[in-house]
């Protein structure tokens, strides 16, 4: 990990708005973009939900159209050679029963023409993944910068597949809390660039990262944490760091019972326990393959302002390794960063971010 | 960077280092055929969706030619890649709620591609590093570019798999194991494509 890898946020549309200073605001004042939707679940059940409720026509389309266009204006000079990653578990779901990837390299031609464009699908660590990947590339020499896309859009598809595993919550997602009874699905589409050259806007430096199977069951957490533990692990090794070195975890915390519940008893093993975490769940839902992008650059936002945001949704302990659940907003200075996911498949991924000197 | 071995598994047979193991032209189930064949004791097959009962049986052949002295349960990477993503099991799955109403669980937990990986990594403890990309076709550069980056990274070895299984039918899984080696990374590609040209009959 020779030469320096910078990450910066280009562009953020959530439910919580399509400017990184709207979420910054929501985040400070505790808003949340969840809310109970009528006749949204299977047998038009109510459910809540993380919809952007602007979009009216495709939903995919439309997060994706969007954030490139902010993107492109926050980032409008390419220069040197240029990849693209997309991360998306689903792609755009309505192009069912055709091809749900077919359309995504042309709408990303639209904004960069002439990049590379490259997808990742691999649950809901696609997002850490696809970062991970783009440095990777970086250290490689292939390419001089990456943008990495984060996106999923909410569909009847995903919510009807996450109601017949009962794992969604009836009320709210309340990431590691004690009544915490399922998650929330949410939409959104993050966009940052991985490059070897420094931003002109505030950046921080990509340390290493991995990723990790749990080796036991295709939709269910590790009861151990595993997997988790052997990601954080190995990316400790990869960039030098260890446990007392980070200043705040953005966790996965899903709020379904077993994931919450796993992921403290991987952060328990680690020595991760006391570290200021949270889980950005209560804010945008669980995006899926936008996940790890959407959190990553709320991980950047705490750093440049110094601030911790707390778990929306946590009030009491509710893992059996109890953890430092932020719970008030807090400044502190924020050096090492940990960003951890889990998904499907029983894949974990983790990565480091740090301030620059 | 080299190829270590090679497999390859489509509804007319199973292929190993290029030589034919099952002939499964004409079976009404040729993966269950194959499977049978080649004498693995493990039901979870049965539950498995297409690409992931594909890559089961070419992993398992493959096995023997895994490098010994290397730390498969930690240092192996699996890469993976196809155009369609889980577009057949998606379909099956739309069909649960859309005719049947009624949202199949078990049809719902394989409309993600890297469970295939998953289902790998259950079946032989490999906790190492997993990605899978869509592409629009097999493209060997990128194939041995991944494959890089990983040994790069002090991966020792990597699986790596095109996997499909189309709406239309199309189905086929080819795997191969990479390492390093002084060889240069174009003459895998060119063996790559040469080989995958080869099974496919082109």
């Amino acid at each position: 990990m020779d030469k320096p890898i910078y990450i910066s946020a280009l562009s953020l549309v959530t439910p919580l708005g399509n400017t990184i200073e709207q979420h910054f605001d929501a985040f400070k004042n505790g808003i949340s973009g969840i809310k109970i939707h009528e006749k949204a679940g299977f047998q038009q059940t109510a459910i809540p939900l993380a919809k952007r409720e602007e979009i009216t026509g495709n939903r995919y389309d439309t997060l994706l159209r969007e954030a490139l266009e902010k993107a492109k204006n926050a980032h409008p000079e390419i220069s040197g050679k240029t990849a693209v990653i997309v991360s998306s578990t689903k792609g755009n779901i309505d192009l069912l029963p055709g091809d749900t990837f077919a359309e995504t390299a042309s709408i990303v031609h639209e904004f960069f023409p002439a990049t590379d464009v490259l997808i990742i699908s691999n649950a809901c660590i696609s997002g850490v993944i696809a970062i991970n990947t783009a440095a990777d590339y970086l250290f490689a020499g292939k390419y001089d910068q990456v943008l990495v896309i984060g996106i999923d859009a909410v569909s009847e598809f995903v919510s009807y597949g996450f109601q017949s595993l009962f794992a969604l919550s009836n009320e709210t997602c309340k990431p590691f809390d004690k009544s915490r009874n399922g998650t929330v699905l949410g939409e959104g589409c993050g966009i940052v660039l991985v490059s070897t050259q420094k931003p002109a806007d505030f950046a921080v430096l990509y340390k290493g990262g991995s990723s990790s199977n749990d080796a036991n069951h295709i939709s269910g957490p590790s009861r151990t944490g595993e997997g988790l533990v052997r990601s954080i692990e190995k990316t400790f090794r990869r960039s030098g760091k260890k446990a007392s070195d980070i200043d705040f975890i953005s966790a996965h915390g899903t709020a379904t019972v077993f994931n919450d519940e796993m992921e403290s008893i991987a952060f328990g093993r680690m020595n991760l326990d006391q570290v200021p975490l949270n889980s950005m769940k209560g804010y945008f839902g669980h995006t899926l393959g936008a996940a790890g992008v959407l959190e990553i650059i709320m991980s950047i936002v705490s750093m440049e302002k110094n601030t911790l945001f707390p778990n929306l949704g946590f009030k009491e302990t509710g893992t059996s390794v109890p953890l430092n659940i932020i719970q008030h907003m807090e400044q502190k200075a924020l050096n090492t960063v940990l960003k951890t996911a889990s998904g499907f498949g029983g894949g974990n991924a983790s990565l480091i971010l740090q301030k620059q000197s | 960077m080299k190829i270590l071995a090679h497999s390859y598994v489509c509804p007319k047979g199973t292929f190993l280092n290029g030589k034919l193991v099952y002939d499964t032209a004409g079976e009404e189930n040729p993966l269950k055929s194959a499977y049978q064949q080649l004498g693995a004791e493990y039901p979870k097959f049965y539950k498995m969706d297409v690409l992931s009962k594909m890559a089961f049986i070419g992993t398992e052949l493959l096995l023997p030619f895994f490098p010994k002295d290397a730390d498969l349960e930690n240092d192996l990477q699996l890469i993976f890649a196809n155009s369609s993503a889980s577009q057949n099991t998606d379909n099956l799955f739309v069909e649960s709620y859309e005719q049947l109403k009624n949202p199949s669980p078990s049809l719902f937990v394989y409309t993600l591609p890297n469970i295939v990986t998953g289902e790998l990594c259950i079946r032989h403890k490999w906790y190492g590093e997993n990605c899978f990309f869509i592409e629009e076709a097999f493209n060997p550069v990128h194939f041995s570019e991944w494959a890089q980056m990983a040994l790069n990274k002090g991966n020792n070895c990597c699986l790596c798999a095109w996997v499909e299984a189309k709406t239309n039918g199309e189905q086929e899984c080819f795997l191969f194991l990479l390492t390093d080696s002084e060889e240069e990374a174009y003459s895998v590609e060119l063996e790559l494509s040469t080989l995958i040209k080869q099974y496919r009959n082109e």
